[in-house]
C-alpha cells in the first residue's frame, strides 16, 4: 500500500518535471526556416510575445482561448524577447495563460538583428505581433495586440473548400 | 518492484537535472562604456552578467589593465537592452561610476553611484543615487563644464501617488540630481512626469550648469516621439521642445533611446529611432539653437536593414555620427561625419562588423581625435580611431 503511493508521487513527480525539461523550443539561427517547412502547406500563425512586453502578458490568455475555442487554429509561439530568458518562466507563463500544449519557441541566441532578420529584415522587434501564414504560403502581418474577431476570420477561410 | 522504483528514481532526476540545465539560460548584461581622463587613459566600465568592474588602457585599447571590481558582491544588474552602467572622469582625474540593478522581476530599478579617487585602484561602496526606494533605471552621470557631476535617471516615484488619485499615470519621472564630487547626490528633483519608461538618455550641455537632455516623451495619446529640454540654471528644466512628429503610437516601449551632441557654436544634433506612421527607422535633425525648432528628419538607412542604437558625438568643430545596421550575415557599425555644423555628411562607411552579437556602438574622444568603442561576442572590445578609415 504504503509502495504504490509513493510510486504514484514519483510518477506524477517525474511528469511535473518532464514537462518542465521539455520546456519552449530554442529558437536559433536557422530556426525559423526550420519552423516554416515544418508547417508548410497549412494554415499556421505565429505570435511573437516576450516576458518583457507587458501588453503580451495581457493578451496572452487571450489566445489561450480562443485555441481552446478552436482546434484548427495551429498555433506557434515564439517568445521574442530582445534578450534570452530564463526558460522555466516562459513556461510557466504559457502554462498560466492556457497555452502549455501549443508549439513554444524562444529567443535563445544573443544575436537578436540575425533572428529578426531571418523572420522579416523590416521588423524592428516590436512586440506583441501575429504573423498568418496561408497553405500557399501568403503571409498577413497583424502588429501589436491582435483583433481576434481577424483571426477568427482568417481561420474561417482557411477552412472554405479551395478556390 | 525493486527495478520499476529504481527506473522511476532515475526517470525523476534526469527530468529534474533537464530542467535545471534550462534554467541556466537567462537575460545577461553584456556592455562595455567608455570615457578618456584629461591624460588620455582610456576608462571601460564593464557590466559582465552580474558584476560590474573598471578597467583602464594607456594604449588607446590595446591592452588593458586588471578590471578592479566595483559591485563588492554579486548584483542582479539591469539587463535591458538600453541599459548600460557609466563612467565619467572629474577634471581632478577622480572616477564617476553609475549603474542600475533590478530589484524585483517587474524590472523596478535602484540605481547607485561608485567614486574612486586613487586613480582606479579601487571604488567606493555603492550608493544609491537617491533615497526614494520605488524605481529608478537609465541613470546617466555627466561632467558639466565646470567640473560638477550630473545625473539623470527615469523614475517612477509619483506613478502610486497618481493613481491613488485615480489618474492614470504612463510612463515614468525625468529625474536629476547635482554632486560637487560624485561621493553623494544632493536632493533629487522631478525634471518632467510622464516620459517613456525604459529607453536611455542622451546628455550633453549646452553651458556650465546647463545640461540638456534628449529621451523619449510620451505626448497626448501615447505617441512617444523624441524630446529635448535645456535647462535654464542647474535647477531650472526649460519647456519640452519636440525633435520630430513621428507619430508612434505605442503602449509598450521600445527600450530604444536617443542621442545627443552640442556643437561648440550652440547648435543640437539628435540621432534616433522611430516606427511612426510618418516614418520608420533611423534618423537624424539638427537646430540652429537652444531655443530654435529641430530641421527635418533625415533619414540614416533603410528600414529593411535594421537600423539601430545612433550616437552622436561633437567633437571641436567635427560631427560624428555611427549606428549599428544588419546586412543578412554580419552587425555592421556605420558612421558619417560632418564638418559645417551638421548641414552636409560624408557617405557612410563601414568602421566595423562583427557575424554574432554585439552592444551599441559609442563614440568617445581625446585630443581632437574621436573613437568608436564596440563590444562584440566574437572580437572582444574595440577602440577603433575614425580618421583613420579610407
Amino acid at each position: 500500500m504504503r509502495l504504490s503511493i509513493l510510486l504514484a508521487l514519483l510518477l506524477s513527480l517525474a511528469s511535473i518535471c518532464g514537462a518542465e525539461a521539455a520546456g519552449p523550443l530554442p529558437f536559433e539561427r536557422g530556426s525559423w526556416a526550420k519552423l516554416r517547412a515544418s508547417h508548410a502547406g497549412q494554415p499556421t500563425v505565429i505570435h511573437f510575445w516576450g516576458l518583457t512586453c507587458g501588453p503580451c502578458l495581457v493578451e496572452l490568455p487571450h489566445w489561450g482561448k480562443l485555441q481552446a475555442e478552436r482546434p484548427d487554429l495551429r498555433l506557434v509561439l515564439i517568445a521574442a524577447d530582445p534578450l534570452p530568458q530564463e526558460q522555466d518562466r516562459v513556461s510557466a507563463t504559457l502554462a498560466g495563460a492556457g497555452l502549455a500544449n501549443s508549439e513554444s519557441w524562444s529567443f535563445t541566441d544573443r544575436f537578436y538583428e540575425r533572428l529578426r532578420y531571418e523572420i522579416d529584415p523590416a521588423w524592428a522587434g516590436e512586440l506583441p505581433r501575429t504573423v498568418m501564414i496561408d497553405g500557399d504560403g501568403k503571409t498577413a502581418v497583424l502588429p501589436g495586440v491582435a483583433d481576434l474577431a481577424q483571426v477568427r476570420a482568417w481561420l474561417d477561410a482557411q477552412a472554405k473548400p479551395s478556390r | 518492484m525493486r527495478k520499476l522504483l529504481l527506473a522511476l528514481a532515475i526517470v525523476l532526476l534526469a527530468g529534474t537535472a533537464a530542467a535545471q540545465h534550462h534554467g541556466h539560460q537567462s537575460a545577461e548584461a553584456f556592455t562595455a562604456t567608455p570615457a578618456f581622463a584629461p591624460d588620455g587613459t582610456l576608462w571601460l566600465v564593464r557590466a559582465t552578467a552580474n558584476r560590474i568592474a573598471v578597467m583602464k588602457s594607456t594604449d588607446l585599447g590595446r591592452s588593458f589593465s586588471a578590471p578592479v571590481a566595483v559591485t563588492p558582491e554579486s548584483a542582479n544588474l539591469d539587463w535591458g537592452p538600453d541599459a548600460r552602467p557609466h563612467i565619467a572622469v572629474d577634471p581632478k582625474g577622480n572616477l564617476v561610476v553609475t549603474f542600475a540593478i533590478f530589484q524585483d522581476q517587474r524590472f523596478n530599478g535602484r540605481a547607485f553611484v561608485s567614486r574612486s579617487t586613487d586613480n582606479g585602484a579601487s571604488f567606493s561602496r555603492p550608493q544609491p543615487l537617491t533615497a526614494d526606494t520605488i524605481s529608478q533605471r537609465f541613470e546617466t552621470a555627466a561632467i558639466d563644464p565646470a567640473g560638477r557631476v550630473f545625473a539623470a535617471w527615469l523614475d517612477k516615484r509619483n506613478v502610486a501617488p497618481a493613481r491613488a488619485a485615480g489618474r492614470p499615470y504612463p510612463g515614468a519621472a525625468l529625474a536629476y540630481a547635482w554632486s560637487d564630487d560624485g561621493a553623494s547626490f544632493g536632493k533629487t528633483s522631478i525634471a518632467l512626469d510622464n516620459t517613456c519608461e525604459c529607453c536611455r538618455l542622451g546628455i550633453a550641455f549646452a553651458g556650465p550648469g546647463r545640461p540638456a537632455i534628449a529621451f523619449r516623451n510620451i505626448f497626448e495619446g501615447s505617441i512617444r516621439d523624441h524630446a529635448v529640454v535645456t535647462f535654464n540654471d542647474a535647477t531650472t528644466p526649460g519647456p519640452v521642445r519636440r525633435v520630430s512628429v513621428d507619430d508612434w503610437k505605442l503602449e509598450a516601449c521600445p527600450h530604444h533611446g536617443p542621442s545627443l551632441a552640442i556643437a561648440p557654436d550652440g547648435s543640437y544634433h539628435v540621432a534616433w529611432f522611430t516606427d511612426g506612421t510618418a516614418r520608420k527607422g533611423l534618423f537624424y535633425a539638427r537646430a540652429d539653437s537652444a531655443d530654435s525648432a529641430f530641421g527635418p528628419p533625415r533619414a540614416l538607412s533603410s528600414p529593411d536593414r535594421q537600423p539601430a542604437r545612433p550616437y552622436v558625438l561633437a567633437d571641436g568643430r567635427a560631427l560624428h555620427l555611427v549606428w549599428k545596421e544588419f546586412d543578412g550575415t554580419k552587425a555592421q557599425v556605420r558612421w558619417q561625419v560632418s564638418r559645417d555644423g551638421g548641414r552636409g555628411w560624408s557617405e557612410t562607411r563601414t568602421v566595423a562588423e562583427t557575424d554574432d552579437a554585439s552592444d551599441h556602438p559609442l563614440l568617445v574622444a581625446h585630443a581632437g581625435r574621436v573613437y568608436l568603442s564596440w563590444l562584440t561576442k566574437a572580437q572582444g572590445y574595440r577602440l577603433v580611431p575614425l580618421e583613420d578609415q579610407p
